[in-house]
This record gives structure tokens, sequence and C-alpha cells, in this order.
């Protein structure tokens, strides 16, 4: 009997019901596109950061005082010590393997520059572009990472050498070091170290907007041959997609619980990446490239901090909205409950029913609201960063019933004041 | 007459209206929070950027065919006054570096001369172990972590710096660590550092902030560049090109989901007053058959509807102007200013919003009265 009234009252007055189900469902889109974006923003902005560059930096432990001014370092190739260039694959084998974007390994030989007749005393700048590289224990599986990863602001005219060693060396000469020195694409330079001299063909110039301008761009492995330190490398710059830190991740791994030490270790925080890094290259010193991670921290909590903000406010909005609208549709039907109560029902009765309907069309607005937000969120997400953001089915119950509880709030105070007045004066139509 | 039904029409239906009202007000003061933040968020963020540091940097140019011997060219320092008078407003003072490599307690380091109060609050990334204190008064300098690590640098205690034959002591030391280039070298004042190369008055290079969009700093480079045609000016590339992307990606993401959120605002108050019209249906039926003009009819209702989207536009907009304010506090520790075109904009907004909703009651006009009275 029950289901029987309820089914009739919504078959007899489709229009006002439409009209409160679509204030429902365009209530819930609201939230729902807003939370999709808010929950989605700090990973989507965390990978444009990845511009700034690398955010970690991989040293040997005792090594000796760099000398680096601006990216290039100009020590001697027998002072410091040197990393395995070999262990570099495990990177890939970390907890947090898939937030590492990209790393870097350099090696720096201090050389002469021979260009038609004029020396130069300058620095060769080995380092990997477009490399592939082996990961270890995976089934023969590999990434291909260099300076286009890490240095995404570097650019060439003409084009980048080519790992393969072909007829002759390739190389690419800083804009700056170029222009003094007229050397131009196509022509040869003579790098000398020590008792070693070779000629490279000279493939692009690079601008850089630093120090690398001044410097001689080489693949690692000609670098090394140089050096004559096969398979090694002074400094790595790793490039990974991190959460902000807050007090939690700031706190020492060495004082915290079991439980804590899981969660850090489990949260791509920058201190928890740089320190699973170094667990896999043991001797090393992996620090935080503070300049990029912390603003980075810094704007992306900003940035979240409003998107959540707005979330809440469209959250506030589509409530009182709501509420307004259902507390209307049952003011309206006074002239019913004033029927009801004539015929009969008792206040229970009368109220179940209507708070049935609410709930009902609670429920059938939420789902639709759910999927026209998420769909909307779709599109803002395509929109702004080039992809969807993830389908959360989680948000699906919170929404429906988000929507019943506000819908059941708006009629509440209505339905308790039509409960209360005598059938007689209601159905007279005062 | 006219206003005797409206005031009529508004006593009797008081919480209809009121609840019609609040539909309104919180639509409002969201539509008026959202575009006062869009107008102003930019801003703000822009300023948020500074902890990205200088983004400008000014180096002598070698002149083609010189022979170069490892050092770098060298400016003059009075260079600094003429990028002062032409980097325009919106601007960081530029920041003096000389390089040289001297050795303390035996070993080389790279000693980087600069005025020091300067560089410990334009590069914020420099996270010193104890506050450095007045970085003007004393002989100081700030050494980076590996350096203290490697030339036993403590807290408080004097450096000694060696280049070649002259030597220069620096009173006191105060720790810092970067994770990048500077953790492996020395800031000195610029004056002892060109005491100690023996390079008075000469700077390897300049570092400054251009505040704004890509392209203010692309201007600022142009007037510099004019200004000191013997200087090579440039955009760190790192920097300038990064933050330029993630600016606008930022910018694209606030519009789209403002232009959503009021999207669906409206949506939402549209169909709140679409309710709120149906409900005179009686009204207007009632009033056909007694004989009214459907055009007075219709303006009546439109009235009291237009009325209530503009005093629900106006209080809402005050809410709003609150609520952006707030979060502008919550979010960048400062209010967001609100911008006087919002106001017209929102009550149009709600205004045109209640109107539309109010378009059925257009669609009786055809409808017989007795049809209406009779529910139909």
């Amino acid at each position: 009997m029950f289901l029987r009234i309820l089914g009739e009252s919504f078959a007899r007055n489709p229009r006002r019901k439409l009209l409160a189900g679509a204030a429902l469902a365009l209530g819930m889109a609201v939230t729902t596109a807003t939370l999709a974006v808010a929950l989605d923003v700090g990973d989507r902005l965390a990978r444009e950061f990845r511009a700034l560059g690398a955010n970690l930096l991989v040293t040997p432990q005792g090594d000796t005082l760099p000398l680096e001014i601006g990216g290039v370092d100009y020590r001697p190739v027998d002072d410091g010590a040197f990393l395995s260039e070999a262990e570099l694959g495990k990177l890939r084998t970390i907890f947090w393997r898939l937030n590492i974007v990209g790393f870097s390994p350099f090696l720096e030989v201090p050389v002469e520059v021979a260009h038609e007749g004029h020396s130069t005393r300058t620095t060769v700048l080995g380092a990997w572009r477009g490399h592939t590289v082996a990961v270890p224990e995976s089934g023969g599986e590999t990434f291909v990472t260099g300076i286009d990863l890490t240095h995404p602001w570097w650019q060439v005219e003409g084009r980048w050498f080519g790992e393969e060693s072909t007829a002759q060396t390739e190389c690419v000469v800083g804009a700056q070091l170029a222009r003094r020195r007229t050397i131009r694409v196509g022509e040869e330079i003579t790098v000398r170290a020590g008792e070693q001299e070779r000629t490279l063909l000279v493939v692009g110039l690079l601008t850089t907007g630093d120090a690398e301008e001044e410097a001689v761009v080489v693949p690692l492995a000609f670098a090394q041959q140089l050096a004559g330190r096969p398979g090694q490398f002074r400094r790595l710059l790793v490039s990974a997609l991190t959460k902000p830190e807050d007090e939690f991740a700031r706190r020492d791994p060495g004082k915290m619980t079991a439980e804590e030490y899981d969660r850090w270790y489990c949260t791509p925080y920058i201190s928890a990446i740089g320190y699973q890094i170094k667990e896999v290259l043991p001797g090393t010193e992996v620090r935080t490239i503070r300049r990029v991670a912390e603003s980075e921290g810094h704007i992306l909590g900003r940035v979240s901090g409003l998107m959540w903000l707005v979330t809440l406010a469209a959250l506030g909005a589509s409530v009182l909205a709501i509420a307004a609208t259902s507390a209307t549709t049952v003011l309206e039907r006074r002239g019913e409950v004033a029927l009801m109560k004539a015929l009969g029902a008792g206040n229970g009765m009368v109220s179940a029913l209507f708070l049935a309907e609410q709930v009902l069309l609670a429920f059938v607005g939420g789902g639709l609201g759910y999927a026209l937000g998420t769909g909307l969120a779709h599109v803002v997400g395509r929109t702004v960063f080039g992809m969807a953001p993830e389908m959360r089915w989680g948000v699906l119950p919170m929404i429906l019933g988000i929507a019943a509880v506000v819908a059941l709030a708006g009629s509440f105070v209505p339905l308790r004041r039509a409960a209360r007045f005598a059938p007689a004066p209601i159905l007279r139509g005062e | 007459m006219f206003w005797r039904i409206l005031l009529q029409l508004v006593r009797v239906s008081r919480t209809r209206l009121l609840l019609a009202l609040a539909a309104v007000i919180s639509g409002a003061a969201v539509s008026s929070a959202l575009l006062n933040i869009h107008f102003d968020a930019e801003r703000k963020l822009t300023q948020e950027f500074t902890t990205l540091g200088p983004n400008v940097v000014l180096s002598a140019r070698a002149s083609a065919g010189s022979e170069n011997h490892g050092a770098a060219p060298l400016a003059e320092q009075s260079v600094l006054e003429v990028i002062a008078q032409n980097a325009g407003a919106n601007t960081t003072r530029a920041i003096p570096f000389l390089y040289l490599v001297a050795r303390a307690n035996g070993r080389a380091v790279i000693v980087a001369g600069t005025t020091l109060s300067d560089a410990a609050q334009n590069l914020p990334w420099l996270q010193f172990e104890r506050a450095p204190g007045a970085l003007g008064e004393r002989r100081a300098c700030l050494v980076g972590a590996k350096a203290a690590a490697q030339l036993g640098g403590e807290n408080g205690a004097a450096l000694e710096l060696a280049y070649g034959e002259k030597k220069v002591t620096c009173a006191s030391v105060a720790k810092f660590s970067s994770g990048g280039a500077e953790d492996n070298q020395v800031l000195v004042p610029l004056g002892d550092a060109q005491e100690l190369s023996g390079r008075a008055g000469k700077i390897t290079l300049a570092q400054l902030r251009v505040k704004g969009p890509a392209q203010s700093v692309e201007n600022a480079v142009a007037r510099l560049a004019k200004a000191l045609p013997a200087m090579e000016v440039r955009a760190i590339r790192q920097i300038a090109q990064a933050e330029g992307q993630i600016l606008s990606r930022i910018r694209v993401l606030i519009f789209a989901t403002v232009a959503m959120i009021l999207a669906l605002t409206a949506l939402c108050v549209l169909s709140t007053m679409t309710a709120l019209a149906m409900e005179h249906r009686h009204d207007v039926g009632l009033m056909k058959a007694l004989g009214g003009e459907m055009n007075s009819v219709l303006k009546l209702f439109l009235s009291e509807i237009a009325a209530l989207g503009v005093v629900g536009g106006l209080l809402g907009w005050a809410g709003g102007v609150w609520l952006s304010a707030w979060v502008g506090r919550q979010v960048f520790d400062t209010a967001i200013a609100p911008r006087a075109e919002v106001l017209p904009l929102t009550v149009a907004l709600m205004t045109g919003v209640a109107l539309a909703g109010a378009f059925p009651l257009r669609l009786l006009s055809r409808v017989r009265p007795a049809v209406i009275l009779r529910g139909e």
C-alpha cells in the first residue's frame, strides 16, 4: 500500500518532481565535479612542475668539495669520488619507481678545445640523452632517460648527438662558446685531455641560460673514455613526482614508530623517495634540491587549498539551493497532507511517505548528478591537463548520502508544521 | 493597484519567497565569490612564485675571438645602478655575484662575492641552521653545508680564505643548506671577494626577479638589453619557462572550474525559480478568469521574481565578498580584494536566471483559465 501511494505520487505530478530532481541533480553535479577536480589537481600539477627539472641530487659519499658554478663542476678528473653507471637501473626498482620521471648522470672533464687554429680551455660535459637503461629483476624491462627529462629547458639548434658510436663521435657545443670561437654546426673540433686527443663532429648548438653554454656536451661514454673512468660518473640528477611535504613528512624516519614509518615510506614525499634511492644506491648522499622542491610544495599547497575551498563553497551553495527546493515542494503539498490526515492517516504515516519520496528523489537526482558531474570533470580535466581525472567510485555513496540528508533536512521542518495543523482549515485553503 | 497586489502577493507566500530568496542568495554568494577569486587568484599566485628566486641573469659579454683562460669575463659593478633604473616596477633588486676559486684550510673552494642580505632574502631556498643575524655589519660569510663539512666551518667561528698571496678572514660563519650548487660554495660580501681576487669594482654576473607573467619578463629583458648593450641579458630559462607554463596551466584550471560551477549553480537556481514560478499557475489562472489582462498579470509576477533576483543578488554578492575574503585569508594569508565589476555581474546573472525561470508563465498566456483552475 505504502509503495503504491509512493509510486502514484511520482506518476501523478511528474513536473514538480522533475524540477526538484533537477535542482538536486545539478547541485550534486557541481559538488561531484569540483570534488573530482580538487582530488586530482595535486597529481596533475605535480607533473607540470617537472618542467623545473630535477628535484633530487645524488653525489658520492666521501667526495671532495665540488667546484661547481651554475651546473658545471670544474674539478680535475682525478679529484673526488665517483659512482657506478651500472647501478642506475636500480632506480626503477624502488617502491616509488613509477614516480621517477627521469634521471641523468653527469661527468665533467676539463679539456682544451681546438678549432681553426684557436685553442680554448673549457669543460666537456658527459651526459645521457635518450639513453636506454636496463632495469634489473624485471624480466628485460628498459627505461629511456636523460637530459631531455631532467633538463627540459635545454634547447639545441641543429640536433642532439646520437649515443650509438657511428663514424665519428658527435657533440653539442654551448652557444656562448660557439659564438666566441665561431664554431658552427657541421664543423669539427678537437678536444685534448691529458694524453688523449679526439676529434668531434658538432651537430648542434646548445642554449640553456646557464654555465653549460660555455661547455661542450658529449655522450657520457665518450667523456668516460676521455677521463679514463669507464662506467663512472660524478653526480646524478633525478626528477621525481612528489607530494608536497607537511609536518609529518619532515620528521626524522629514524624516530618514527613502525606504523608511521610505513605511512611515510608509502607516501611520495620527496624525503621518502630520496631515502629509497639511497637504499638502492649505497655509498651515496641524496639531497633535495630545495629551490625546486620547496617552491613546488608551496605553490601546490596554495592551489590545492584554493580548489578545496572552492569545492566547499560549491557544496554549501548547492546544499542551500536543494534544501530550499525540497522545502518549497513540501510546502506546496500541504493540501495533500491535510487530505491524507482527513482520510485517517496518522502523522507517522504521512511523514514516512513524504520522507520516503524525498529520499527516492535524492537517490535518483544524486545519481544523475554524479554522472553529470563526472562527465563535466572529464571535460575540465581534458581541457586543463589533457587527461581526465581518475574515476572515483567511492564518491558516489557520499554524494547520494549528502543528497538524501540535505533533501530530508530541507523537508523536515515544513512537514512537521504541516503535520501539526488540523486538516480542515488547510483543505479550506487557509 | 499594482503595488497593492504585489505587496499582498509577497505577504501571502512569505515562506515560499523566503525559500526562493535563500536559494538565490546562496547562488549569488558562490557566483560573486568565484568571480572575485578568478579575477584575483592569478595575481596572488604570481606572488607565490617568488620562492623560485631570480629569473633574469645579466653577465658580461665575452668578445668574439678573445682568449679564454677559463676565467669568465667580468662586468663593472656600476651596472647595478643602470639595472635598478631600467628594470622597471615589480622587480627585485639585482644581486651581484663575483666567482673565484680560493683556498680555505688547504682546500679549493668556490667563493661567491655578493650582497649577503639580498642573497639571504631573495634566495629563499637557503636554509640556515641558525638565523644569520644582521648581515651587513660584521665580516660575515655564508657557508654551504658541503663546504662547511669539508672545510670544518662551524656556526659563529672564523674562516680564512686565501687567493694567491692575499688572505681575507671572515669573522663569523653562518651555515646553510640548499641541495643545489650553493652547498659547495662560500658566500662572502662582494667587497671582500673583490679585495681577495684583486678585481676591484667587478662582478661576474647579476641576477634579479621580474614578477608577473612571461610577457613582463620578456619586456624587462628587452629593456635591460637596450640599456646595457655590452652585457648579455637573458631569462633564466629553467625558471622563467617553467613558471610561464605552470601559471598558464593554473589559469586555465581556475577559469574552467569557475565557469563550470557558475553554469551549474545558475542552472540549479533556475530550477528552483521555475518551481516557484509554477506555483503561481493558479494565481495566474484566477486573475485571468477575473478579467485581468495577461500582460499586466505577467508584469506582476515578473516584477516579484525580478525583485527576488535583484535583492537576492545584492545580498548574495555581499556574502560572496565575505566568502572570497575568507578563502583568500585561508589560502594566501591575504584577503582577496573585491572587484567592482563583480557586483553588477552577479546581480545581472541572478536576475537573468530568475526571469528565465519565470519563462514558463508566458506559456500560460495561451491556455484558458478554466483549464488552469481545474489543475491540468
